[in-house]
């Protein structure tokens, strides 16, 4: 009874599905005051979250504060820059470690050549990252679709080999003794061997890059990036210069890949080319959908589950009894099941915006469901033109 | 003249979908393109609002030329547009695809917001309903509706009987009438040719790419040729 075993599996499954939309539909009802109480218990909860007692849980093998940094903090700080871009805009990135990538070399490359203080290269690398994502889409954002997937992967591959073959920035030996950050003795902050200080200094840029994507998502623009996503053309014929705002998506998109690959160069003292491989761009894009696209707890979460997931994997006694190797070597096999079935079971995502899945549901391009039975073979007519 | 557009030639790559239609509009009109599947019809339509680029020819709009003008900026010039397949914003409310269409506007949108309410009362119920979750029908009063939201000229409305109930189709013409009769001139695109052209001052045919045939409404309605091959030959 293999149908039973599923819809078995699926019950519990489903009860958390539940539970989440439960929490959406609260939150969107919510009063004021009880947002702020939310917001004040997350940070609070933030602050305390490297505590060595949470740690034995979740990361009984590896040093849970340096987990938190990486992969955990900087997949959440990617995963909201690719959501302006995907989750928002709308357009499909596969290429968006290129932008973590420039940040990570220009925070690398200045402070090793040139002696810059730490905190200028970060600026210079989210500038920088945001020139080349506009260099990047003023190009292509004339495609659509898989057109600009297939760019975009092209163009993360592009600057990893460059850096690969330049021999300024190291080449294929990557940058050794990156600074750290400057340290602050004023607020008695110092950026050495402990992980703590380089954990706070990236829930900082979490908190402040949420509010900038917050604002932004609940301003004019955002309103635009929605309609562009929902019906490109719709949007242009609403008098949305379409254009202009789908490069604006992928500049700040750019700037926050660039914020997290400063941050990240500022922790790690050594980066390579293979430090930014195409996987990674494609393991944010999971975060992202996974979580929900669009919707920004979802988008955490999502990014949350893929980064501490496969870690957590390695330290499972039973796994390693059932096995009977070490489950490191299957992690990500295991890994890859879990996204399935998740996929399978909540195809909009771990926490999705009703907004979104109403998208979904909709999924013919802004026909109803009554147009979509009816329409006729005109329905597109750049095809059948084109075919005559 | 409100709109002209002058011997227009318009490729999907290499392929013409339009070969040197030239049609004028004059204010107050209400003027209909019929024809059949691939006859350039929708995309005529496209090149007047700026979505499809156009190889040769020219769009006139009040005397100026505005066929190198973006789409976004026609809007703010006075065109607007319920596309091919309605084009609505499935993942906002029915207000929120209204409000979309006056997102380049900085003037007091209520009375516009009523009017249009009051031309379409099923909207005004269904406010807060998300705009994928609609009937076909519904769907298409939020394009029409959401097009007058730009203030336009020129409504130009793209087959918007395309899989409606007969009933709602008569609803519909009446409805684009009395947005003429307010003083909005009509661009119509139709399959519906019987419909179309009782409602219009004027139609066009058009057959793969080029007009084959203009004369006012009524006339082509009684035209032979017209009847045998739009009007099913009665």
């Amino acid at each position: 009874m293999k149908g039973n075993g599923v819809t078995g599996n699926a019950n519990p499954l489903r009860r958390v599905g539940a539970l989440f939309d439960g929490a959406r539909d609260w939150w969107e009802h919510a009063k004021v005051w009880q947002r702020y109480l939310v917001y004040l218990g997350a940070i609070v909860f933030a602050l305390i979250l490297p505590a060595p007692v949470i740690g034995e849980f979740m990361s009984p093998g590896s040093d849970w504060t340096t987990v938190l940094i990486y992969p955990i903090g900087t997949y959440i700080l990617l995963a909201i820059g690719l959501n302006v871009v995907v989750g928002q805009a709308g357009l499909l990135d596969l290429g968006f470690v290129a932008f973590f990538a420039i940040g990570g070399y220009s925070v690398a490359y200045f402070g090793t050549q040139y002696g810059w203080n730490y905190w200028a290269t970060v600026v210079f690398g989210i500038l920088l990252a945001a020139v080349s994502g506009v260099i990047l889409g003023a190009p292509t954002l004339r495609l659509r679709g898989d057109y600009l997937a297939i760019v975009t992967l092209g163009f993360g591959e592009i600057v990893r080999i460059t850096a690969n073959n330049t021999d300024e920035i190291g080449g294929a030996r990557g940058i050794t003794n990156v600074p750290h950050p400057t340290d602050m003795p004023s607020i008695g902050v110092e950026f050495g061997v402990l992980p703590a200080p380089y954990y706070y200094l990236m829930l900082i840029a979490i908190v402040l890059v949420i509010i900038f994507s917050v604002r932004l998502q609940k301003s004019r623009v955002g309103r635009a990036w929605a309609a562009i996503r929902e019906d490109e053309d719709a949007a242009e014929l609403m008098g949305v210069p379409t254009f202009k705002f789908k490069l604006l998506a992928f500049a700040i998109g750019a700037m926050i890949g660039g914020l997290a690959g400063g941050i990240y160069a500022g922790k790690a003292v050594f980066i390579e080319p293979n430090t930014f491989p195409f996987i990674l761009s494609a393991t944010i894009l999971a975060a992202v959908v996974l979580g929900g696209s669009g919707n920004l707890p979802g988008v955490m979460l999502g990014a949350f589950v893929i980064a501490w997931l496969p870690e957590r994997f390695r330290e499972v006694d039973w796994l390693k009894d059932a096995l009977g190797k070490d489950p490191a070597e299957y992690r990500i096999l295991l890994f890859g099941g879990v996204l399935v079935l998740m996929m399978a079971l909540r195809p909009e995502g771990l926490l999705p915006s009703r907004r979104r899945k109403a998208e979904l549901h909709e999924g013919t391009g802004g026909m109803g469901t009554m147009g979509a039975e009816v329409a006729g073979p005109d329905t597109d007519v750049s095809t059948t033109e084109a075919a005559k | 003249m409100l709109l002209e557009i002058k011997d227009i030639h318009v490729h999907y790559g290499k392929i013409a979908a339009i070969k040197g239609i030239s049609l004028q509009v004059e204010d107050g009109e209400i003027v209909s393109l019929i024809g059949a599947n691939g006859a350039g019809k929708t995309t005529t339509l496209k090149t007047i609002s700026g979505l499809r680029p156009l190889t040769s020819g020219q769009v006139l709009f009040n005397g100026a030329d505005i066929s190198k003008m973006p789409g976004h900026k026609r809007v703010i010039a006075g065109i607007g547009q319920s596309p091919e397949g309605r084009g609505v914003f499935p993942g906002m409310t029915v207000q929120e695809n209204l409000l979309m269409g006056a997102y380049t506007r900085k003037d007091a949108l209520d009375a516009d917001l009523a009017e249009v309410y009051e031309l379409f009362p099923r909207l005004a119920e269904r406010k807060n309903q998300f705009g994928g979750t609609m009937s076909g029908g519904e769907q298409q009063m939020i394009a029409i509706g959401r097009a007058l939201m730009t203030k336009p000229k020129v409504l130009l409305l793209d087959e918007p009987s395309m899989g409606l109930a007969p009933m709602l189709i008569a609803q519909i013409f009446e409805i684009i009438k009395e947005i003429n009769k307010r003083g909005t001139t009509v661009l119509l695109v139709e399959q519906n040719a019987q419909q179309a052209l009782k409602l219009s001052h004027r139609a066009y045919v058009l057959e793969t790419g080029r007009v084959v045939k203009s004369a006012p409404g009524p006339e082509l309605l009684d035209d032979p040729q017209v009847r045998a091959a739009y009007l099913g030959g009665h």
